[in-house]
């Protein structure tokens, strides 16, 4: 590539900012960072063992396979450690060292590497693994039972969700929206400071590496879904801003639905393709089993990603 | 025109041979399979829906003719008098028929419980009629005289999640056991009389 | 001609083994493979068709017109599925039961069909029993160690038998603390786990 040759002719894209993967990584570790930082504040030692050990797995687990499949080492690129950090991010800081290590390696081979490594992922590999996690393991993803010897100074020592799930929003009108934003509430080591996430999307959005269209089609979708729910039956379903501010929905938002290779690239198809995925993650958290259903909402719209792409403005000069 | 005899020939005398060694071999394995569905499947149902009995109701059994049908009836002797009858019946289910059987009290004429035991429904949701103690103990201490239906019907059963059409097929399977019951009753309590004592 | 023989009964337990060299099969590889005992009884139920359809047809295909040959191999291969039915249910019903529909299916497993028209319908008796036992006995393995990998990781322990004559019992092989991992025996975790061996079974050179 960086030969002197002259007169070289190759395909698109002609014009290159110079960046790669790598920065693409790391900028979002940077930008994923403060929220990982807010988790460790609130939970300690435990939560800062998960990344620590999400983080080494990841990269150790693309490295074996790297050799096993004889190809070359592309851990240097820092996907594996970021795939690790927002998979750490998403799980209770109780998770138990294998809870970990099962997580990372469903990410990293299932999510990405069996399907030919970084680019090539039809899916969310974060959203994969904690699916597979949450429908295989559900004591240790459900935050109430997870984090029962946490001793927590939030307004509410109970999952939000759960408790609106099980009690219906009379339960959880008390909360403030500001804790709720501050990341005040249980829920996952890294998921539930509103203010990091938004800072770290922001920060993103700003750099290019996500598209705001996504991120502002998928909070807009949870926002008037909920509004419309709660709108027709407040005794029954909740406010907007205790949806956009509780569980995933703002991990979601900024740092799972945009990924790059599972994500649209047009501009229609971006806002189609995060809209229903907020309206997704609103139906399955009202009238679904599920307490949170971000994390399959997300891995719905990565399905329908290729469909919505087709979207697109006709070629010139091309027949039908 | 010859091979076109060839092939009839060679299809219609391996059908023939087919089919009338699998009949041999049918009528060789079914009591086997009866005595098998008997013990592994039956047995512990009814077992279990006559706990409280006094006797083994699988070995108290005796069969009844029902017009040109042999039934197979187990009966149930509680506090020394034999006053429970069991019969099978089944019903089309979502997946093929749903056999099930039912236990009637002849004194008062009331369910004592039933049970579903053979059937394919959807694992997780039909399957659900005979793995959640919770829906067959529905039908336990229930009047005969009124017949059953699932709650969506105006019946009195509150129907599984996400399987209607088998909580129907249950509902009438036990209306038809009712039926056969009504229809026999005088012979029943003439066979049974002489036991339990 | 004896070193032949011998060639195509092994092919079968390694180089062809259906479901993961010629990736046939799959529906009962799939659906059946909770646990080993599942799988093997469903491997010999398997194996026991082939052998039987394989000789039936190798001594009939000089008889059978081409023109109707395929319909010809299904009466053939449906009459010993009843038959392996109508055994299982009065030999071993609690194996039927937690096979059952997998077993009438046998008629359409396309392994079946398949060495019946590729292999049996050209080659001699001898051959083609040598060539179902060995493909009928790769089928097997097959299935035992995706119903093994699956029950272990899916349960923790390993439990069943065959046909009452072959016992095995290991309780918590990871330790009384390990939690099992349900997706292992539900059904796409069946499809990762079989991608996974593929895997596996290609990093093994196959000569």
């Amino acid at each position: 590539m960086n030969s002197k040759k002259m007169l070289i002719v190759s395909h698109a894209p002609f014009w290159h900012d110079g960046s790669g993967i790598p920065e693409r990584s790391y900028h979002t570790i940077i930008a994923a960072l403060p929220a990982a930082f807010v988790g460790i504040a609130y939970y300690g030692a435990p939560a800062l063992g998960v990344i620590s050990l999400a983080v080494a797995s990841a990269i150790l687990w693309e490295l074996l396979l790297n050799y096993a499949g004889k190809r070359p080492i592309t851990v240097g690129n820092g996907n594996a450690a970021l795939i690790g950090l927002l998979t750490a991010m998403v799980l209770p800081a109780s998770a138990p060292w294998w809870l970990v290590l099962i997580g990372t390696f469903l990410a990293i081979i299932i999510g990405i590497q069996i399907f030919g490594g970084i680019g090539a992922n039809p899916f969310n590999p974060v959203a994969l693994a904690i699916a597979i996690l949450m429908v295989s393991y559900k004591s240790h993803l459900d935050f109430d039972t997870a984090l029962v010897n946490f001793t927590l100074d939030f307004p509410s020592t109970t999952d939000p969700l759960a408790a609106l799930k099980a009690f219906g929003p009379a339960a959880v009108e008390d909360l403030n929206p500001v804790d709720l934003f501050m990341g005040r509430q249980v829920g996952g080591l890294g998921s539930s400071c509103g203010l990091a996430l938004a800072l770290g999307g922001i920060y993103l959005m700003l750099r290019g590496i996500i598209r705001w269209e996504i991120s502002i089609a998928f909070i807009a979708g949870v926002f008037i879904s909920a509004m419309l729910f709660n709108m027709a039956d407040p005794v029954r379903y909740a406010p907007p801003m205790f949806h956009l501010l509780t569980g995933y929905t703002l991990i979601g938002a900024f740092f799972l639905a945009t990924e790059s290779s599972s994500s649209p690239v047009n501009f229609i198809p971006m806002l189609v393709y995060g809209a229903l995925g907020g309206v997704m993650a609103v139906l399955i958290r009202n009238i679904g089993v599920y307490v949170d259903g971000v994390i399959f909402a997300i891995l719905l719209i990565n399905l329908i990603n290729p469909l919505v792409d087709k979207i697109r403005p006709k070629a010139i000069g091309k027949v039908a | 025109m010859g091979e076109m005899i060839k092939m009839v020939m060679v299809l219609t005398i391996l059908s023939v041979i087919s089919g009338g060694g699998l009949k041999g071999l049918e009528e060789w394995a079914k009591p086997k399979i009866e005595n098998n569905v008997m013990n592994l499947v039956k047995g512990p149902a009814i077992r279990q829906i006559l706990e409280a009995a006094d006797n083994d109701p699988v070995e108290d059994r005796f069969k009844i003719k029902d017009g040109d049908q042999e039934l197979n009836i187990f009966v149930g002797v509680f506090g020394g008098k034999a006053d429970t009858v069991v019969v099978e019946s089944s019903a089309n289910g979502f997946a093929d028929k749903v056999g099930m059987v039912v236990a009637i009290n002849m004194t008062d004429d009331t369910l004592r419980g039933m049970a579903v035991t053979t059937h394919k429904e959807t694992p997780g949701l039909g399957a659900m009629a005979k793995d959640d103690p919770n829906f067959s103990a529905q039908f336990a201490g229930k009047n005969i005289t009124d017949s059953f239906g699932v709650t969506n019907d105006g019946g009195q059963i509150s129907a599984l999640s996400g399987a209607t059409i088998t909580s129907r097929a249950v509902c009438s399977g036990i209306n038809q056991a009712v039926d056969t019951y009504n229809r026999l009753k005088p012979q029943l309590q003439e066979q049974i009389k002489g036991m339990g004592n | 001609m004896a070193k032949s023989i011998a060639s195509e009964f092994t092919k079968g337990l390694w180089k062809e083994v259906p479901p993961f060299r010629l990736v046939l099969g799959l529906c009962p590889v799939l659906g059946v493979t909770t646990s080993m005992k599942n799988g093997i009884g469903m491997g010999l139920a398997t194996t026991f068709v082939l052998l039987c359809s394989n000789i039936l047809v190798s001594l009939l295909r000089k008889v059978i017109p081409a023109k109707v040959r395929i319909a010809c191999f299904i009466i053939i291969i449906a009459t010993f599925v009843i038959v392996v039915e109508q055994m299982m249910q009065a030999f071993a019903y609690t194996l039927f039961l937690d096979l059952g529909v997998f077993i009438p299916l046998i008629v359409v497993n396309c392994i079946v069909l398949g060495r019946a028209e590729a292999f049996a319908s050209k080659n001699g008796v001898v051959k083609s029993t040598a060539d179902g036992l060995g493909i009928g006995l790769g089928f097997t393995w097959a299935l035992g160690l995706l119903g093994a990998v699956r029950e272990l990781i899916g349960t923790g322990s390993l439990k069943g038998d065959v046909f009452g004559l072959i016992h095995w019992d290991v309780p918590n092989i990871f330790g009384a603390s390990f939690e099992p991992f349900g997706f292992a025996v539900q059904a796409p975790g069946a499809f990762v786990i079989l991608g996974l061996l593929l895997c596996a079974m290609n990093l093994i050179p196959s000569k």
